[in-house]
């Protein structure tokens, strides 16, 4: 079928780059390395341009290759022997200052803690208000498979959170002398 | 939505891109860009004027050589002219002795 939109590489920069970057930056909590797959990410958008039929087409391509491209750079990394979770909380850790919100920010950093699927599946359910079908076609995946891991890494996100929480208030109150 | 839930969707929202990153990608786009006619034909004057310059220099060394062979060859008849002169010499003057010593 024809279509009339056509597709312009600058614009759609501008319009994904926030996306993509933050994608990047949460599945492997490395800033530089965020910016170098996003650039790659766009190149080969460029070079698939012409394949791109609307809008939609375009954000659905350049999340599912975002990922893709992610979790090929966690697993260059996992074969590198690198440390990656404490080294994702410790860059994490700097973020944190950042943020306005401290339960925010904690609760970045514990989801940088959480397996690469679940990890996944939370960031595209909350991060881009994806429902688990579409989360599903993005990552290639079962539905089951999406929907088990959003239930279990939402668990194991508020497991942790709860446990931080508990102990942010011991040790609010010892500071405080109750 | 539940607050924890609610919570977590404010903790991820997007990020602003850094503002290197859009100039970085433009200018890898550039880069990999086809070139124009323009940058073609200058690549080939370049090219055309690289061989031209190598084929003078290949022509020129030719002919070096070729006037060193002939110079040598020059200065090998002339040794052997010399050497004749000398040996016509000789035997001009030993037939020269001998026709004293017959008168």
């Amino acid at each position: 079928m024809a279509h009339d939109w056509q597709p312009d590489f600058e614009q759609l920069v501008d319009e994904h780059q926030s996306m993509v970057f933050s994608l990047a930056w949460r599945m492997t909590g490395d800033r530089g390395l965020a910016e170098e797959i996003a650039q790659d990410v766009f190149l080969e958008l460029d070079r698939y341009l012409a394949r791109i039929e609307s809008p939609q087409h375009a954000c659905f391509w350049l999340r599912r290759v975002t990922m893709s491209r992610s979790s090929d750079a966690l697993r260059r990394r996992r074969v590198r022997r690198v440390d990656l979770w404490v080294e994702m909380e410790d860059r994490h850790a700097i973020q944190a200052e950042e943020r306005t919100s401290p339960l925010g920010a904690r609760l970045e950093q514990l989801l940088a803690t959480l397996p690469e699927a679940q990890r996944a599946a939370l960031v595209l359910r909350y991060q881009e208000d994806m429902t688990p079908e579409e989360i599903a076609a993005t990552l290639a995946a079962p539905l089951a498979t999406v929907k088990s891991h959003l239930q279990r890494g939402l668990k194991l996100l508020r497991a942790k959170a709860t446990d931080h929480l508990r102990e942010y208030v011991r040790v609010k109150e010892q500071a405080s002398g109750v | 939505m539940e607050d924890f839930e609610r919570e977590l969707h404010q903790a991820l929202e997007r990020r602003p891109a850094p503002p290197s990153l859009k100039r970085k990608l433009m200018e890898k786009r550039r880069a990999r860009q086809p070139r124009g006619p323009v940058v073609l034909w200058r690549r080939l004057a370049a090219s055309l004027a690289l061989a031209a310059v190598l084929g003078g220099a290949v022509e020129w060394r030719h002919q070096q050589e070729e006037r060193r062979q002939g110079e040598a060859a020059r200065q090998q008849v002339l040794t052997a002219l010399r050497i004749t002169g000398h040996a016509l010499n000789q035997m001009n003057a030993q037939l020269a002795a001998h026709s004293r010593t017959q008168e």
